[in-house]
């Protein structure tokens, strides 16, 4: 098997904004983007959705491109863009031909320097941010299962534990005072990595990063909330009503070793045990075998990507004739098998084998349209947490260093009732049509 | 606001010149028993994707039964002559690989990416599932029992309900009006119509073999003449569909969904398949329309007025018929507002010249993207099955840029008359009816429905 060698140069320049480049002249196309060390965790209290809200923000308008001019200038060079906000992230990123990479730059590099936003642009994205949470959960059967669940149940710190799409009490309360405040505090080139992979000369990046990069000025080191838990002690669960779905569900979270400790390699290929596709312990138990669910899935969603407290989840809609406590039962059995008897070499290398296939697929992987995305998210978030984006191409060797012994001894430790919480999604009584 | 440095520009800095794309070496091939062969070599991951497609699918099949070819598809990779369903997904973990097999309106495929340094054996399995699935009889029975979950389930999701609702009024006794099979037609799924469709749809010379990665294409040529060589089988007989319905005058269609706190809205109208010669010209007219982030209707409806998170349009084209869509899903209270600025946009295209300088940005727009699908080896795998599945011209790709950039506002202005039919457009709504039946209504006379289809006064 050969090592990984993806090429990376990096620095930081005199602002402390960290630069990543990863060079690639297979095609003529270069991914761009931004990474800024924020994200719903740590948005301010009694302001939740707000980290969101404001990523919808930094597509309202900068110093010297107004409103729509970002949107425009990147389709208009054959381009893709788009923004997401995750726990502990918040990214921006096109993909467009290399031709256009200075302009991508420039676009990037005003909105960092300058956000120029009115209560208009406000108001018109707290409407369309409350249509993204119609549609994404509210109007849906599932919707928000189990992500924004869970976290209520389970954690017990605010940070951990809010409403991360946002009240819309919340989110009506927001004006644009905090959007500035959020901006000068966290939005700046210390906070930050820049990441331009693909078409780009190598040695040629980090002198575009400083030509338009290089002026802004560096900010106060941005202040972040400690987002520790307190011990848990007591399994922890909670109902939630489901209003359209007919199937009763159920999600199951454990709270996983913290990241890149021994315990953490092992505990991912649990995960790649329990619920590696049809083959994963809980599809072929629940669902192919005793027929008590009709999915069975889950896992330690984006592993590389979280910096504080997170759970691998469970999440199972089962058939209605088995009770939740049933369910639960069956559940709890698959969970004690591999606590109790461990797994075989032969599993372990077919874990190993998929870990490593799946590794690289996450490296090719795109996201709408825009090639190298996986990479993109791994360097960034191996810079920002980690300082470290080398790790990209080193990271796989823990993994298959694991061995059967911490396998099951991570099944042991951490997957007890005082480290879980479930979430029960009950589908209320439905009228008729009238 | 920070001093600027002054070699920082304020202007947007001009594009470079462009680098020509290289494209991929496309080898073309057919094994003497029919099966297509198509290989690009892409060498960015050790790994290669692949798919397996039959050129049949639940169109050709519905006169035995609504949704059999995908039943076939799924209970297909249930067990073989050779392994039981556990052995399957333990072997497909251990060649480092995932695969699927699902049939959509044309076509049934069985798709699969895994470790090159496994091809081999991987492929082997693919040809088994393709040739020796047993489809034993406890898999079937428990796929069976799970899809009446999923049919049921399905029915809770207004995006399935406005697209189904739209497929029905535009396709009418055609197949491609039924997306769904209803639990009755589920219940009554047989073991043999399965084998009967498999022995059919299987075959070599109903087959396209499709591998992108990280591999020599000559050997691999050589690989899959081993493992595929000694398969035979014919094409199968499908009988002739009937006429598509073709819905004159613009009607709304309502689907009743109690205390939706949203509303889907999809309107939709026939268009064009991917081998008609305006195929290009319309997917310009599209982009501009609603097909990209920078269309006049995200701007109008998301930017400018909130209405609605992710609004978009697109040609949908099947393998006979195509059809043109547009989706919003906008706040209860603005549903006629939302309806009445997806016709305006429509209608402007149909009466203004698009200004050349906003043409020349859809051009960029969509030669752009166009070659970002082919730097990863599924988004390759997708362009090539595009190209081969509907016997698109060998240079298809490598011209496609070009005639996109010949367009002008004239063949926009003629696209948009003839394909964005705004006075025959169908009208699917998706929510409470209490809250947008008066609202729709004001676009067209109106039916409603419950969420099984029933009709309701």
């Amino acid at each position: 098997m050969n090592r990984l060698q993806i090429p990376i140069e990096n620095t930081t320049l005199a602002n402390g904004l960290k630069v990543v480049i990863a060079p690639d002249s297979s095609a003529p196309v270069v991914t761009l983007g931004v990474y800024y060390k924020i994200g719903f965790r740590l948005e301010p209290k009694g302001r939740s959705g707000f980290a969101h809200l404001f990523e919808h923000m930094m597509f309202q308008g900068s110093a010297n491109a107004p409103k729509m001019q970002h949107i425009k200038l990147i389709n208009s060079s054959g381009g893709l863009l788009n923004g997401s906000t995750h726990y502990d992230v918040t990214n921006y990123f096109e993909s467009v031909p290399s031709n256009a990479l200075e302009r991508v730059l420039w676009l990037e590099a005003d909105r960092m320097r300058a956000l120029k936003v009115d209560d208009e642009n406000l108001r018109n994205q707290r409407d369309v941010v409350k249509e993204e949470v119609r549609v994404n959960v509210m109007n849906q059967p599932y919707g928000g299962f189990p992500w924004l669940d869970l976290p209520p149940v389970a954690f017990r710190n605010w940070a951990n534990a809010h409403n991360f799409y946002g009240d819309f009490a919340d989110l009506d309360a927001a004006d644009l005072r905090d959007v500035q405040s959020f901006f000068k505090t966290y939005y700046v080139p210390n906070n930050a990595v820049l990441l331009v992979l693909g078409d780009v000369k190598p040695g040629e990046g980090a002198a575009l990063a400083q030509k338009y990069f290089g002026d802004i000025p560096a900010g106060p080191p941005p202040p972040f909330a400690d987002p520790g838990e307190p011990e848990q002690k007591e399994e922890r669960r909670g109902d939630v009503e489901e209003k359209f779905g007919t199937l009763p569900a159920m999600a199951i979270g454990y709270t996983v070793p913290k990241r890149r400790t021994n315990e953490w390699y092992a505990m991912a290929l649990l995960d790649q045990a329990l619920h590696g596709g049809r083959a994963g312990r809980m599809y072929r138990d629940l669902v192919l075998e005793k027929q008590i669910a009709v999915e069975a899935d889950g896992g330690i969603e984006d592993i590389f990507g979280y910096n504080g407290p997170t759970q691998m989840v469970t999440r199972l809609l089962h058939k209605p004739e088995y009770s939740s406590e049933t369910t639960l039962a069956a559940f709890d059995e698959v969970v004690r098998e591999i606590q109790n008897t461990g797994i075989s070499e032969d599993e372990l290398n077919q874990l190993k084998v998929k870990w490593r296939s799946d590794y690289f697929s996450t490296l090719d992987g795109g996201r709408s349209g825009m090639p190298r995305y996986g990479l993109m998210h791994l360097l960034a978030c191996f810079t920002l947490f980690d300082n470290e984006p080398q790790l990209v191409n080193s990271i796989l060797d823990g993994f298959l260093a694991v061995k059967r012994e911490e396998i099951q001894g991570v099944a042991k430790r951490v997957l007890r009732p005082e480290n879980r919480a479930i979430v029960f999604r009950k589908p209320v009584a439905k009228k008729e049509a009238a | 606001m920070a001093t600027r440095a002054a070699e920082v520009p304020t202007t947007v800095p001009a594009l470079s010149a462009e680098r020509p794309v290289t494209w991929p070496k496309v080898t073309k091939s057919r094994l003497a028993n029919g099966l297509e062969i198509v290989l690009a070599e892409a060498h960015s991951i050790p790994k290669f994707h692949g798919q397996l497609s039959f050129k049949s699918g639940n169109a050709a099949a519905i006169h035995r039964g609504l949704g059999l070819a995908e039943m076939t598809a799924t209970v297909l990779r249930t067990g073989t002559a050779k392994r039981a369903s556990r052995q399957i997904e333990e072997d497909l973990r251990r060649l480092g690989a995932d695969l699927s097999s699902s049939a959509g309106s044309d076509t049934s495929a069985i798709s699969f990416a895994g470790l090159s340094e496994l091809a081999e054996p991987l492929l082997a399995l693919v040809n088994e599932l393709a040739r020796e699935a047993s489809f034993p009889e406890p898999e079937f029975e428990r796929e069976r029992r799970q899809k009446l979950e999923e049919v049921k389930l399905e029915r809770t999701q207004p995006g399935f309900l406005a697209s189904e609702r739209l497929r029905k009024v535009l396709f009418g006794a055609h197949p491609y009006a039924q997306v769904s099979p209803s639990e009755e037609q589920v219940a009554a799924y047989k073991r043999d119509d399965l084998l009967q469709i498999y022995r059919d749809f299987y075959t070599p010379e109903n087959a396209l073999l499709l591998l992108v990665g990280d591999f020599d294409a000559a050997a691999m040529l050589k690989t899959i003449e081993k493992v595929f060589g000694n398969w035979a089988g014919k094409k199968p007989v499908v009988p002739a569909s009937a006429t598509p319905a073709h819905p004159h005058g613009r009607k709304v269609h309502l689907v009743h969904v109690p205390g939706a706190v949203q509303t889907q809205i999809l309107a939709g109208c026939h268009a064009i398949i991917r081998k008609h010669p305006d195929w290009i010209r319309l997917g310009l007219s599209n982009s501009l329309y609603g097909g990209a982030f920078n269309s006049r209707l995200v701007m109008n409806i998301r930017e400018d007025k909130g209405y609605t998170y992710s609004p978009r349009s697109g040609v949908n084209p099947l393998r006979q018929y195509g059809y043109f869509s547009i989706s919003a899903a906008v706040r209860n209270d603005v549903v006629a507002a939302s309806l009445t600025e997806i016709f305006y946009e429509l209608d402007k295209l149909r009466s203004v010249p698009v200004p050349e300088p906003e043409l020349a940005d859809a051009r960029n727009y969509l030669s752009g993207i166009f070659s970002m699908g082919l730097a990863t080896q599924d988004g390759l795998l997708s362009q090539l099955a595009t190209v081969a599945l509907n016997e698109l011209p060998d240079d298809y790709l490598e011209t496609y840029r070009d005639k996109v950039r010949a367009l002008t506002p004239a063949d926009l202005l003629a696209t948009a008359r003839k394909y964005f039919d705004s006075a025959n457009m169908q009208i699917v709504v998706v929510g409470d009816r209490t809250q947008i039946e008066e609202q729709a209504h004001l676009f067209g006379d109106t039916e409603i429905f419950d969420a099984q289809g029933k009709h309701l006064s």
